[in-house]
């Protein structure tokens, strides 16, 4: 409560009289002739005493009238003060009583629909954690990707004439149907398949072909890293690299006939990342088969080592300028003793003959190559600008046993032959590639035997997943082949669906 | 590799190379392998030992700035990106593989924003200390809400980033949950260290915090401003400063514009009064320039990384730029 405004009333009190007592003792002790003079002071004190005294009466009476009446206003104020009090406290009462329900109540509202749509939250919350409790039996299922790629083809000769497997003509062939699956093993490994149903070119069945099942570390010490199954061995520059991936329509002759098609083996290879501030990657491994080499399992046989086939390779990697870059290497194919028994089995496919009409069975495979791939790649742009050149140069020196056509054993025959594929590629924008590729060899079983052919083709990449081809293909062959030139149209069109990963060969 | 065990991988090679009892000698094949181990042992021999600082290799500049400036003198830093680069395009080289080799942190954006080059690098570095799952393999998408998570991740929408747009470091605010993430990494890798890495993180976050005021400040001319880009770098940004984000040039994420696209967004920007048209330096100059030319919208090129253009060294640096090149450009639209 606050403080009345009493503080400022003065509360008027009588003044206080003093009578002076020395004149009186000095009049008593005086003579008497001044007796009368002492009684007229007397009486005129006495006078003055009781005019005094009716004096001082009239005043108090006035101060009391004065403060009476000012206690009485005092009171009335008091009084009015009060009202005035309890009028506010009944009004701050009553706007409580009214006010109250809204300020309160609003909160109490607040929160209620706070509370529910907690409530709500932690309802949903649970519905969202129990569905994730459902049993989702694929929850461990690989990365799956599949690939489709098919050939639309005219040939102006036959493939009596061209050596092809395709027909010559116009042609549609489906190429791959390939699956790729790829997942972690365990902490140590991870394993990937990649099976091909492509159509038989004779029966146009298609035959479900297991390329690459393998299993690769991924956590050995000491920069090594080992994959064992059935996988492209690492031979060159574009060797282990699946057809769709190539950087035109077809594998490039060399390779197609030295390695024998796609580098495929069922082997063991180590990975050795050297331990330097350059870039050196050397690869070693073994296998019992690679590429096109002949399938080395001859039941009754009993195998030695030098049975099984070894190859390496080591590349490096130069930064020329931020842009241009220089990528070396060398490789190099063993196989020490080849399979004789399966080529001599006459169940299998006729054994390549030469011009006489010789017969080679090969006892030895040995193949070298260098590889070199330089290119331009802007960091700031490379998605729309890219020039590229690859080469690789292949010697073999493969040991054949000769017979002659009346089947007479003829001295074994060592054959060196070279042979080369070159290409230049040019993104110039976003989704167009254009290229050229120069091709040349020597027969394996004949270096005689010379083909050449150049190509050009235009790549149309509609987006990372969806690509079409277009190339020109002129073959060249000597009369030691016994096949003729031709003239090809390649259209090809690849596609992918599901995963895809960049991997490492795609650099 | 330490020295001695170089030695010794050295002195064994050029046993089984040089000694002329060795029965393994019978084997030329043998001798092959052991020539190949003492040279690659040689070349590990010379290599210098290592320094004893921690050794950080990031995908993208940022990143890099950030690691530089909460590990100061005891890291040493390389990024994979130069900056100049698309983020979704850093080339595979070879060279990086060394480099990320010897790492003992791998810093990344996350996301998937370095699917293209990453994961194949991350498996030629066999470096198991930084491979995905461990302490060394660092995402700084950590505790980031990602925007633009695709309901479908059906490549009808393109190249589409399955766990939501990667670019979440053009918002300043959001880069100090990367800046944590990276300062997280390294106490928990050398602990000795955290007085020095919690000094430099906050001295780096209060230079930080200051600009981000700085830049909401300067950026209060942007709130509401339209604007389309190459390809989606900016929603982060624009939520951040309150930009409309109006669409890409790009048809979907990695694909290129259609003329029908092209056309279709033209005129959905004069309509709409899109005022600016942002060029990423990675993407080419002609289509942006002829939208802009087309729409009478002003064209910037920005930055989606330190060192992506001249005088962006560093993110604070970029930001800056970022900024002052929008607020420049808007005040020259208004002055039309």
């Amino acid at each position: 409560m606050g403080k009345l405004p009493f503080s400022g009333v003065r509360i008027l009190r009588p003044r206080a009289i003093k009578v002076p007592l020395d004149p009186f003792a000095r009049i008593i002790k005086s003579s008497t002739e001044d007796l009368m003079r002492r009684v007229l002071c007397i009486a005129c004190i006495l006078i003055f005493c009781l005019l005094s005294r009716a004096a001082f009466a009239d005043d108090t009476a006035d101060r009391l009238k004065q403060l009476e009446d000012t206690v009485q206003n005092q009171s009335k104020t008091i009084e009015e003060q009060q009202k005035t009090i309890d009028s506010l406290k009944e009004d701050f009462s009553k706007q409580k009583n009214q006010v109250s329900p809204q300020r309160v109540q609003e909160p109490q509202q607040t929160n209620q629909d706070l509370q529910q749509k907690i409530q709500e939250l932690n309802e949903k919350v649970d519905q969202v954690v129990e569905t994730q409790k459902k049993e989702v039996l694929s929850v461990f299922n690989p990365a799956i990707g599949l690939v489709g790629e098919t050939i639309f083809s005219y040939r102006s000769r036959g493939s009596a004439d061209t050596g092809s497997y395709r027909p010559g003509g116009f042609d549609i062939y489906q190429r791959s149907v390939e699956l790729n699956a790829a997942a972690s093993v365990d902490p140590f490994a991870k394993g990937y398949v990649v099976v091909n149903a492509s159509a038989d070119p004779v029966t146009g069945e298609s035959t479900l072909d297991v390329e690459e099942a393998a299993i690769q570390t991924t956590s050995l010490p000491g920069n090594l890293e080992l994959k064992a199954g059935r996988f492209f061995g690492e031979f060159g520059r574009l060797g282990y690299i699946h057809d769709h991936e190539l950087p035109f329509v077809n594998r490039p002759l060399v390779l197609a006939q030295y390695i024998g098609g796609e580098s495929r083996t069922d082997g063991l290879q180590m990975n050795w990342l050297v331990p330097a501030e350059h870039y050196i990657s050397l690869t070693l491994g073994a296998g019992d088969q690679f590429g096109g080499d002949n399938p080395p399992n001859y039941v009754g046989d009993y195998r030695q080592g030098s049975g099984l086939n070894y190859w390496g390779h080591l590349s490096s990697f130069f930064d020329l300028t931020p842009n241009v870059s220089l990528e070396p290497g060398i490789s190099g194919l063993w196989n020490p003793a080849t399979n004789a028994q399966w080529q001599i089995n006459p169940a299998n496919p006729p054994l390549p003959t030469d011009i006489n009409g010789n017969t080679f069975i090969e006892r030895e495979r040995r193949l070298v190559g260098v590889d070199l791939v330089l290119s331009w790649k802007p960091l700031s742009n490379n998605q729309f600008q890219t020039i590229t050149w690859g080469t690789e140069v292949l010697y073999s020196d493969n040991r054949y046993d000769v017979t002659d056509p009346s089947g007479s054993a003829l001295p074994s025959r060592s054959v060196s032959s070279y042979g080369l594929y070159s290409y230049l590629t040019y993104k110039f924008h976003r989704q167009w590639t254009a290229g050229i590729q120069y091709e040349w060899l020597e027969d394996m079983q004949n270096s005689q035997a010379e083909t050449c052919a150049e190509s050009v083709n235009i790549t149309w990449a509609l987006s990372h997943w969806d690509q079409l081809r277009l190339q020109y293909t002129h073959t060249d062959n000597n009369a030691a082949t016994g096949l003729h030139p031709d003239d090809a149209i390649y259209l090809q069109w690849a596609w992918i669906i599901g995963s895809h990963s960049h991997g490492w060969q795609q650099r | 590799m330490g020295l001695d065990h170089r030695f010794t991988l050295a002195w064994v090679a050029a046993t089984l190379t040089l000694g002329k009892r060795s029965i393994l000698m019978k084997s030329k094949l043998f001798r092959l392998i052991s020539i190949i181990v003492f040279t690659g042992a040689l070349c590990g021999w010379v290599t210098p030992a290592h320094a004893a600082k921690i050794r950080i290799v990031t995908t993208l500049t940022d990143l890099a700035d950030f690691a530089r400036a909460v590990g100061g003198d005891v890291v040493e830093v390389h990024s994979l990106a130069t900056g100049v680069e698309d983020t979704h395009g850093v080339p595979m080289k070879p060279s990086y593989v060394p480099m990320m080799n010897r790492a003992d942190l791998l810093i990344l954006i996350g996301f998937d924003c370095e699917h293209a080059f990453l994961p194949a690098l991350l498996e030629a570095s066999k470096n198991p200390r930084i491979q995905k799952g461990t302490p060394g393999y660092v995402d700084c998408s950590k505790g980031i809400i990602p925007l633009d998570v695709p309901k479908s991740t059906d490549h009808y929408q393109g190249d589409v980033h399955p766990y939501g747009n990667p670019h979440y470091t053009l918002d300043p605010v959001l880069a100090k949950t990367a800046i944590e993430n990276i300062y997280d990494a390294l106490i928990a890798f050398a602990p000795q260290y955290q007085a020095k890495f919690t000094h430099n993180r906050d001295a780096y976050l209060t230079r930080l915090d200051a600009k981000i005021a700085e830049w909401k400040r300067e950026a209060k001319l942007l709130k509401g401003i339209k604007f389309v880009s190459y390809h989606e770098h900016w929603p982060y940004f624009a939520k951040r400063f309150g930009l409309e984000y109006f669409g890409t040039i790009e048809l979907k994420p990695g694909i290129d514009p259609t003329p029908r696209h092209i056309e279709a967004l033209s005129t959905a920007m004069k309509s709409e009064h899109v005022s600016i048209v942002v060029r990423e330096p990675q993407f080419p100059e002609k289509v942006p320039a002829n939208i802009a030319e087309q729409t009478g919208a002003i064209m910037v090129t920005l930055p989606i990384m330190p060192g992506g253009v001249p005088n962006t060294e560093t993110y604070i640096k970029m930001m800056d730029y970022i900024v002052y090149t929008l607020v420049t450009a808007v005040q020259a639209g208004k002055q039309r």
